[in-house]
């Protein structure tokens, strides 16, 4: 499935990336082709959060990274032994020392391989062997990753530091041609002499430099043709390499990640139901501390068909939506997510349909293009499983038939082999649902708060839990008390109130 | 070979050579400096190439810099071919130029090479850092030429301002406009301790001190300009974080009361001769956050253009109008 830029930004899963901090090129390549995993494919994501629970084992030994909360990982990730613990800073130090080292240079492996390197390529490409293997030094120390292993490439270093000193200098040296030791001794005792020559005879001396240089100039061309075409023939070594490096590096961003905001290894559940404890949305949870607030941690249970929850406008409905597309979207890319347990199944497209985006909607409606969206995930998806998330399906024209419709998608989607969480506003949707949820509401009383920001007010009254309401309970009229709390004009109030 | 500039920029850890113009001389000052200090391992590179790096790219008329085995250059990968020393790669910059990203070399072998380095001051000093820590015991700079070109240039440590007949064909001019320029870099840090430490916290673009260093009230008019016409008339320090140019020292000049205007080095004042001194006639005194020096003049009295000054004159008339050493850099050796 393709992660589009809308479903990144919508549900989240971009803010998420953006704190994502890879070490190296290739580690940033990777985190931008994330791997989706689809159904079929758990064993490869149970590897994957495998190493990812390592890596985290491995910062919090390390104690490198400041935990926003305390990390917790409750599952079956394979656990160090505590005696080898005390040696893991200086080795994760070993790794995170190394990767930032390293230069993006698989755009000098794209070529022919008849076409030289220069000496600055050649110099980048011994740089990253010479940081390689100090790399693998420290690697081969680690308690080891699964399916993570490095290409041995000590002959291709050797090539390229031929008196072993693994310095971070490379020069054509003598030792790669037999006519240069003369060459360059000719022409050195030749540069001693036109350092001491007089003006007269310092441009003769000059010209004979230069056909000498001109010599070297065309052994070392051959010098560097015979490494590029025995370099090239490494190719492959090289990027999977660097492939390797790239994955090394994710997952110790995504467990430095998943430490700095404690979270948790989600675990993979063998059918369609979704349980979710804790769960949070770190984008909205950060918000809402800049305003001084606390986020209120949910909890929610899906199961196969179409789960409606209804509730108070500003209730929190969209947010329930958001968090549960991004936890599903991180754990299908090998992320832990942002909740205190999860449960997730695996599906083949995760969908995030909104009432009300930005623009770019081609012409269409709101209404039209939710219909449209729809539309198009249910062509894509038939016969696959598929979660998909509505907010406020079909408002967006006359109440009756939108009821009736959002009904009616309710009915549809129990008879097809997905999850899906809708938010509305419409009474009787949640008669035909698979369960109900309702937002707690505005049920504290609070008074003399009236000079504050009204979103203060209602945050303050607003209790944003979900609870599990019985199907057919109908929806809350709180928009009046909303209108009030967002100090709406009285003389419309007043008129508001008398219609009701 | 006789020493004439290495005892004059003594033990500076960076000697940037500066033109008053194209042609200057200051490639060839350059080439002085480096054979005198033949037993020092050299850092050299460049700043500012602006067209200089299409005559490179031509191969025109520029010479090069033949330098010693053992010294240190950082230049563009793309000017790896037009250098003919034996090469060592030792580090790249991470600075990236049209001739692609800044490389530094080891030479391995006397010979010449081309210098293409970082456009911008900021970059100089971690590059200048990366020379010190593959051994370099003095870092070169082939600096900026053109007066405009100077500003925020990153002239640190000591400068040699090379000057020319190729400025203007009247060498009387010649001569007023380097003095201009030594006026400029002499200019010191306020005298007063309170203004000083005022003027290094200072972080905007305009902002206005009592001279003992107490802020005052600057009203600003919508596009962030200072309002002139209501500076106050008492004495005070104004700090310019950009270029000084003629029209606000003109503004400064005619409001008649005395007025220090502190800028972050004498390189930021774009302003010409006629203009600073009607504004010192004023009463007016420049004052600098940094301060820069001046070790040498050098001058060329020939210039690119088909004109020529007589040498011994054109240096006599600098020595008349300076207080900094004037040196001929072309001096043949004795």
């Amino acid at each position: 499935m393709e992660l589009t830029l809308e479903l990144r930004e919508e549900s989240g899963l971009q803010w998420v990336l953006e704190r994502l901090t890879p070490m190296s090129p290739f580690g940033r390549a990777a985190a931008r082709a994330l791997r989706w995993y689809a159904p079929g494919e758990e064993e490869a994501l149970t590897t994957e959060l495998d190493n990812v629970a390592l890596a985290l084992e491995l910062w919090n030994a390390a104690g490198g990274v400041p935990a926003q909360e305390t990390p917790q990982c409750c599952c079956d990730a394979p656990r160090l032994d505590p005696s080898a613990l005390k040696d893991l800073p200086s080795l994760l130090r070993g790794l995170t020392r190394c990767l930032p080292l390293f230069h993006d240079i698989r755009g000098s492996f794209d070529r022919d391989p008849e076409n030289p390197f220069d000496l600055v390529e050649l110099f980048e490409i011994k740089h990253f062997l010479v940081t390689l293997e100090q790399l693998t030094m420290a690697y081969a120390k680690l308690p080891p990753f699964q399916d993570l292993a490095f290409v041995p490439m000590e002959e291709s270093l050797d090539l390229l530091d031929p008196d072993g000193r693994r310095l971070p200098a490379f020069s054509v040296s003598e030792a790669y041609h037999p006519k240069l030791p003369a060459l360059r001794a000719e022409k050195s005792a030749l540069e001693r002499a036109i350092r001491e020559a007089g003006p007269e005879e310092k441009p003769a001396l000059l010209d004979q430099r230069h056909r000498l240089t001109v010599q070297e100039d065309l052994l070392e061309l051959e010098v560097r043709r015979d490494l590029t075409r025995r370099l090239m023939a490494r190719r492959e070594d090289f990027l999977a390499n660097m492939e390797t490096l790239g994955r090394l590096d994710l997952f110790l961003a995504k467990a430095k990640l998943a430490k700095r905001y404690g979270c948790v290894r989600p675990v993979l559940s063998e059918d369609a139901r979704i349980t979710l404890r804790g769960l949070r949305h770190p984008q909205v949870a950060e918000e809402l501390l800049e305003r001084g607030e606390d986020f209120t941690r949910l909890d929610l249970d899906l199961s196969a068909g179409c789960t409606v929850i209804t509730g108070a406008n500003m209730g929190g409905k969209t947010v329930s939506l958001r968090s549960t597309v991004l936890s599903l979207l991180l754990c299908q890319c090998g992320f832990f997510v942002f909740a205190q347990s999860a449960s997730l199944p695996l599906f083949h497209e995760v969908a995030l349909i909104l009432a009300d985006t930005g623009p770019g909607s081609g012409g269409l409606s709101s209404f039209g293009r939710e219909v449209h969206l729809l539309d198009r995930l249910l062509q894509r998806t038939r016969g696959q499983r598929f979660f998909l998330a509505l907010d406020e399906f079909a408002r967006g024209t006359n109440p009756q038939e939108g009821a009736a419709l959002a009904r009616a998608l309710v009915r549809y989607l129990g008879t097809l082999d997905c999850v899906a969480l809708m938010t509305t506003h419409y009474d009787g949707v949640s008669d035909v649902a698979g369960a109900h949820y309702q937002v707690a509401g505005l049920v504290r009383e609070i008074q003399g708060d009236e000079g504050d920001d009204p979103r203060s007010r209602i945050a303050r009254r607003m209790d944003y839990r979900l609870q599990s309401a019985p199907p057919g309970a109908p929806c809350p009229r709180d928009a009046l008390r909303v209108c009030r709390l967002l100090d709406l004009e009285p003389a419309l109030m007043e008129l508001f109130q008398a219609d009701l | 070979m006789k020493k004439i500039l290495a005892p004059l920029v003594g033990d500076a850890p960076m000697v940037t050579a500066i033109g008053l113009c194209k042609n200057a001389g200051k490639t060839t000052a350059l080439r002085r400096l480096m054979a005198e200090l033949e037993d020092e391992c050299l850092g050299l590179t460049s700043v500012g190439r602006d067209g200089e790096a299409t005559d490179l790219v031509t191969g025109t008329e520029k010479p090069d810099l033949y330098i010693k085995k053992g010294d240190l250059f950082a230049t563009a990968r793309g000017m790896m071919s037009l250098c003919d020393v034996t090469l060592e790669a030792a580090a790249l910059t991470g600075v990236m130029t049209p001739l692609g990203e800044v490389a530094v070399f080891r030479a391995l072998s006397d010979g010449y090479i081309q210098l293409a380095g970082p456009s911008a001051a900021g970059q100089l000093k971690p590059l200048c850092a990366s020379f010190t820590a593959l051994g370099a015991e003095r870092v070169l700079i082939d600096g900026a030429a053109g007066r405009k070109s100077l500003a925020g240039a990153g002239v640190e440590g000591a400068a040699i301002l090379c000057t020319g007949a190729s400025l203007d064909r009247n060498m009387d001019l010649v001569v007023a406009e380097t003095a201009h320029v030594c006026r400029l870099f002499a200019s010191r840090r306020p005298a007063d301790a309170g203004l000083a430490a005022a003027l290094d916290r200072c972080g905007e673009r305009y902002a206005l001190f009592t001279p003992g260093g107490e802020p005052r009230d600057l009203p600003l008019d919508e596009s962030g300009l200072p309002r002139w016409n209501k500076l106050p008339r008492e004495k005070c320090a104004l700090w310019v974080a950009g270029g000084v140019t003629d029209p606000l020292l003109k503004t400064l000049a005619r409001r008649g009361a005395p007025i220090t205007l502190a800028t972050a080095d004498a390189t930021h004042v774009l302003a010409g001769r006629n203009v600073l001194d009607a504004f010192t006639r004023a009463g007016g005194e420049l004052v600098v956050r940094r301060e820069l020096s001046i070790a040498a003049v050098g001058a060329n009295p020939w210039s690119a253009y088909g004109w020529h000054f007589q040498a011994e004159k054109f240096e006599d008339a600098l020595r008349q109008a300076l207080t900094v050493p004037v040196v001929n850099v072309n001096e043949k050796e004795d």
